[in-house]
């Protein structure tokens, strides 16, 4: 009988939590009470309004959590989609003279488009550009509503028509409408999280090279994540027009809103579902009485900027996971998991290599005789004026294990990450299956059936391990983008995966606590997911135990069998010998040998490249037998 | 002058160095020679402060240094010339070599000194002190590389890789650097991936697999010896060629 | 045509003013990649500092830079081993959020010590000009931009041949090989980001004559700034010049034959396009790619 520890939580992982049903109890709970708190205490103006503010600053906080907090783009200008979606409805409602709620739907469309319009142009680079173009976009909104005084009244604002409810509800109705807003919007957020869609999400976050090697087409995920992040705000933003009866170009899109909304967020934990939630309530609580306490704007930006400090210096995870891991520490769980049963344990169950169709592929694939899977010509790639790799030409017969060896610096690496698109070519092509890739993103030579493992393994430790295999995306199909990570055929399919490399039982447990060799399999694991045709494998047996050598060597002959080509890169050449043919030897960027293993392992050319000539050019006999001769290679 | 006694370090995970023991000599010419994935570079690395050494003890004339930063390790006499990326490439030749001498800089004559006596040992540095260094070659480079570390007269100088990347003729310029360093009487430890070349500059041979020490002795004995060529192409007698973490083998 | 020298000119001028503000903001990021978008807030509260010692003793606001300078130079280190070395090994969006907080703490502690009202100082040559044919030069850009020019001149002499200064762009360019050469990367940090910090002392303080502001004004600023050096490419000086240079023109030029209210777009245009098609600014290092 195995035992099975529960799942800590890390930060993103799918609603897993120790005390699963006590969380579930407190959440209704507290739901109930916000449901009922106006109907037990209806004259109570003023919380009502202190808690409708807060729902939407969660609103805002929860969506702005979807692109900064899954995705890991920090948005400093999400502030932006509010006053959009205020001024829509502002400007409609007065000109169409009908009720600003029914624009919602409109508010969250202009959003939407907008986050598409500037996401598609901007989130094709990585790195800080995001951030500050969102800044540059808010400020720039602002000037553009103050100058277009024609379409938005400028700086003398709009005015909207007053509620169309009787006196004495008062903001009731804009306290049930927020706080309907606001279920939906975390129930958007979990839905989101739970998909593989959201899986890819973090994937980006943790690594956003691998992702792209995983078949995650990035550019697109990041904008459907940006809109999916404006949607929400724009909706609310409607609402919020209707609410205030007054707009103007300063406080509609308010660089002070936007960072309230990043520190709700971090303060309850970026990247948590309920992190955002709980850090809504807390700031708005907090500023709320910093208000009523001093009164003047100055006095509220101080606390404003130092609680962000503070939070930024000392807080950066957030309350939730902080007060989660306490929690579970105190309980004593976490770390190592025994086994009582090791037989069964380590049990690992045979696979079915699922390939699609490749409409290409010849009538009887496999054999020496195929056509060349993988062609590499001519490639040059320089780095300044070092040239790593020089006029390789390779190719990789379908249905072969093709080994690639060479000594320290010949540019075996170099051609790998030029195969799978790591890094871009210099000269030369790269054909794969008769298609030229080599100006392919890395993405998109993943769903044509290319996958590569990693020198270092590269695991998203964000996730577990199961929504770690998940995460690839063989095909760019917006049906699988929706599929559950948790339950239902994706997450079948990852098991049957994990269940083949022998790891089935660490499937819930976060990726970052596995041993090394562990984590080569689950990498293994996620390059199956993507149905590949050739997988690249880099240094499968580099820094593991010989046993674990041997299953993967096992794994990989089982793979070849059933139709999978391979071609490695090694430095354990008894391995290689063992494994692979043919194969290839780069040395300084050439490639100086390729044949069959024995042939390559007696050729004096090889083993001059790997031992290295003396200035002279001498090499005395030694190991080969033969005579020295007087030129250098 | 300085040795190592059961050391162990690594990156991450595993541990590349698993117990290693090996001693210098003052005035030898050691060179460390193995398979890829021995531990070599992480040797240097370790004695230079690079990497702190997870157990074991590095000790020079005497007192341990496996505690010391980068910086204080750099003022006790011992240099390195790394792999690669070591050269500011906007800068001149001349303020290369400078900085090779930073921490000397509060005494301005006495840098100037010693940018007189490098830029003799290797005649590149006063060719082209004005050139940008990002535009030279790589044994130019590497030329430069040894001349900045040549400003603090260091006691052992470390190379890692001296001939990588490096054509036939800037090999020979660079080995004519390396054998005019020896001739002043520099104590050199060096990695060496061309086997022959590190081996024939060399009084000491050193030979790494598997994050220990497999063969030592004089550099002639280890050139000739047959089992070398058995490690690089064929692994060590019952060894996988690689250093792995104890007891992971992914169950 | 008189009228377009006179803009073009104008616009040199300015854009020298920007320059000095800009090039501290390079620096730090050149050395520790860390985005200080607080840089604004430094300049307006040095033009709070300056306009608020001119009203009480009457110095020349220009002259008070010899002042702010070291007191710049001293807050800029403390807030570095104080508040940034702590951040030193994570993402620049993460420098963006603290120094963002850090400026909007400044904004509120100058809004509740000084006021909201529009400050401007106006020493006698505020709104005089030199007649030179039929342009004019107005004083106060022309004093500023000399400030600015004698600045960077100093700067310029201090990166490159003094230690400190060899030690600032070996750090910016190679920390791994910095290292190897002894020289130490937090005490470099702490210099650079005082060293920036302290340009603003001067910028400031130029600041303070040259337009009216108030404690939000830092905005305005920091996407100047920010669209300087992105244009110039973060971390070089040069980019920073030559893109405060042609912004300065762009921003006069559209004032000029445009309109006032649409100058400040300029910069944000000018941010989202070279982020987009040349991501590293005209000078900038291309960054690595990813292996």
């Amino acid at each position: 009988m195995t035992r099975r520890s529960r799942p800590g939580t890390t930060q993103g992982t799918a609603g897993t939590v120790p005390v699963g049903w006590l969380r579930r109890g407190a959440i209704g709970l507290a739901l109930l009470t916000l449901v009922l708190y106006p109907v037990l205490r209806p004259d109570a103006a003023y919380p009502q309004t202190v808690l409708l503010m807060a729902f939407l600053l969660a609103i805002m906080a929860v969506s702005w959590n979807i692109i900064s907090g899954y995705a890991g783009y920090i948005s400093l200008g999400h502030s932006a989609f509010l006053g959009l979606g205020a001024y829509t409805a502002g400007i409609l409602s007065v000109r169409w003279g009908i009720n600003p709620l029914y624009l919602v739907p409109a508010g969250g469309l202009v959003a939407m488009i907008t986050a598409v319009a500037v996401g598609s142009v901007v989130l094709r680079a990585r790195g800080h550009a995001f951030v500050i173009i969102t800044i540059a976009l808010l400020l720039a909104l602002q000037v553009c509503a103050v100058n277009f005084a024609g379409i938005t009244n400028g700086s003398d604002g709009i005015t909207l028509p007053l509620p169309s409810w009787p006196r004495d509800l008062q903001n009731v109705p804009f306290y049930y409408i927020f706080l309907a807003l606001l279920v939906a919007t975390v129930g958007f957020s979990a839905w989101i999280r739970r998909t593989k869609f959201g899986t890819g999400l973090v994937a980006i976050r943790e690594d956003e090279g691998k992702a792209a090697a995983i078949g995650v087409s990035t550019t697109v995920y990041k904008v459907l994540g940006y809109a999916a992040s404006a949607v929400f705000i724009g909706m609310a933003g409607a609402v919020y027009a209707y609410f205030l009866t007054f707009l103007n170009p300063i406080g509609a899109f308010s660089i002070v809103v936007s960072v309230t909304i990043v520190l709700a967020a971090l303060l309850g934990g970026r990247g948590t579902l309920w992190g955002p939630v709980v850090g809504a309530f807390v700031v708005q609580g907090v500023s709320e009485l910093a208000t009523v306490q001093s009164g003047a704007t100055g006095g509220r930006l101080v606390l404003l900027g130092a609680a962000l400090m503070l939070v930024v210096l000392f807080l950066p995870a957030g309350l939730v996971p902080t007060l989660a891991s306490l929690g579970s520490r105190r309980r004593g769980r976490g770390g190592a998991v025994e086994y009582l049963d090791q037989a069964a344990a380590l049990q690992v169950r045979p696979l079915e290599v699922r390939q699609r169709h490749w409409p290409d592929a010849p009538a009887d694939a496999g054999g020496r005789d195929a056509q060349p899977l993988l062609e590499v010509r001519g490639a040059v790639r320089r780095f300044g004026g070092l040239v790593a790799v020089d006029g390789v030409s390779l190719t990789v017969a379908e249905g072969s294990v093709t080994g690639l060896i060479g000594p320290n610096g010949s540019g075996k690496t170099t051609l790998f990450n030029l195969v799978t698109g790591a890094i871009s070519l210099g000269r030369g092509e790269i054909w794969c299956a008769g298609e030229r890739i080599d100006r392919l993103p890395p993405w998109r030579r993943a769903h044509r059936g290319l996958g590569r493992t990693f020198q270092v393994t590269r695991l998203f430790a964000g996730m577990t391990v199961l929504e770690n295999v998940v995460a690839p995306l063989p095909q760019f199909r917006w049906r699988s983008l929706a599929a559950d990570a948790v339950s239902g055929p994706e997450a079948a399919r990852a098991r049957e995966l994990l269940d083949f490399v022998g790891l089935a039982r660490f499937a819930d447990q976060a990726a970052g606590t596995l041993s090394y060799g562990q984590q080569k399999l689950v990498e293994l694991a996620q390059v199956l997911m993507l149905e590949p045709r050739l997988i690249l494998l880099d240094e499968p047996a580099g820094g593991v135990n010989p046993s674990l050598v041997e299953r993967i060597a096992a794994i990989v002959r089982d793979l070849n069998r059933q139709g999978i080509t391979f071609l490695v890169v090694e430095h354990n050449i008894p391995l290689v010998l063992r494994l692979c043919d043919p194969v290839a030897v780069l040395s300084a960027g050439r490639l100086i040998a390729q044949g069959p293993p024995d042939l390559v392992r007696a050729d004096p050319v090889v083993l001059e490249a790997y031992l290295g000539v003396d200035e002279a050019g001498f090499e005395p006999a030694s190991g080969s037998g033969r005579g020295t001769t007087g030129e250098s290679g | 002058m300085l040795s190592l006694r059961g050391v162990h370090a690594g990156y991450g995970g595993g541990d590349v160095l698993r117990g290693l023991d090996l001693e210098v000599a003052e005035g030898s010419i050691t060179c460390v020679v193995g398979p890829n994935g021995a531990g070599k570079s992480t040797v240097l690395r370790v004695i230079s402060g690079l990497l702190p050494a997870r157990g074991g003890s590095v000790v020079l004339d005497g007192s341990p240094i496996e505690r010391l930063g980068s910086a204080a390790i750099l003022a006790r006499g011992i240099a390195q010339v790394p792999q690669s990326r070591a050269l500011f490439g906007r800068m001149t030749v001349r303020e290369n070599v400078l900085l090779g001498g930073y921490l000397l800089r509060r005494d301005r004559a006495l840098v100037e000194r010693r940018y007189r006596e490098v830029a003799e040992l290797v005649p590149l540095i006063a060719d082209r002190s004005h050139q940008r260094a990002g535009n030279l070659s790589g044994g130019q480079r590497r030329m430069v590389e040894i001349a900045r570390c040549l400003m603090l007269r260091p006691r052992l100088l470390m190379l890692d890789e001296p001939s990588l990347g490096l054509d036939p003729r800037s090999l020979a310029a660079v080995t004519g650097v390396i054998r005019s360093v020896i001739e002043a009487g520099a104590t050199v430890l060096l990695v060496e991936q061309n086997v022959r070349l590190g081996l024939g500059m060399a009084s000491h041979g050193v030979v790494m697999e598997g994050g220990r020490v497999r063969l030592q002795g004089s550099a002639a004995e280890v050139r000739d010896n047959p089992e070398v060529a058995e490690l690089y192409l064929g692994g060590a007698p019952g060894g996988t060629g690689r250093p792995c973490a104890a007891g992971d083998d992914g169950g | 045509m008189a009228q377009l020298v006179q803009a073009i000119l104008l616009g040199l001028l300015i854009g020298g003013v920007y320059a000095l503000m800009a090039s501290g903001l390079t620096l730090i990021f050149g050395v520790m990649r860390i985005i200080n978008v607080a840089q604004g807030a430094f300049l307006v509260l040095v033009a709070y500092l300056t306009w608020w010692i001119w009203s009480r003793t009457g110095t020349d606001p220009i002259l008070l830079s010899l002042v702010m300078v070291p007191l710049m130079f001293g807050a800029g280190w403390l807030l570095y081993h104080g508040v940034f070395r702590r951040i030193r090994g994570s993402t620049p969006s993460m420098s963006v959020l603290l120094s963002f907080g850090l400026a909007i703490l400044i904004e509120g502690a100058l809004g509740l010590t000084a006021g909201t009202r529009f400050r401007s100082a106006t020493p006698s040559y505020f709104d005089e000009s030199f007649r030179v044919g039929s342009l004019a030069l107005p004083k106060a850009q022309l004093y500023g931009c000399a400030a600015a020019v004698l600045v960077l001149g100093l700067l310029y002499a201090v990166l490159n041949r003094t230690w400190a200064g060899r030690a600032i762009r070996a750090t910016a360019e190679n920390p791994s090989g910095a290292a190897l050469v002894g020289i130490s990367a937090s005490s470099v940090a702490a210099l650079a980001f005082a060293i920036g910090t302290a340009t603003a002392g001067v910028g400031g303080a130029v600041l303070a004559v040259l337009y009216p502001f108030f404690p939000a004004s830092h905005y305005d600023w920091i996407s100047r700034l920010l669209g300087i050096i992105v244009l110039g490419g973060m971390g070089s000086l040069p980019g920073a010049l030559l893109g405060a240079l042609v912004l300065g023109m762009a921003e006069t030029l559209t004032a000029t034959y445009g309109s006032l209210r649409w100058s400040t777009l300029v910069f944000y245009i000018v941010i989202v396009a070279v982020l987009l098609l040349r991501p590293h600014g005209i000078f900038g290092a291309r960054l690595r790619e990813d292996g």
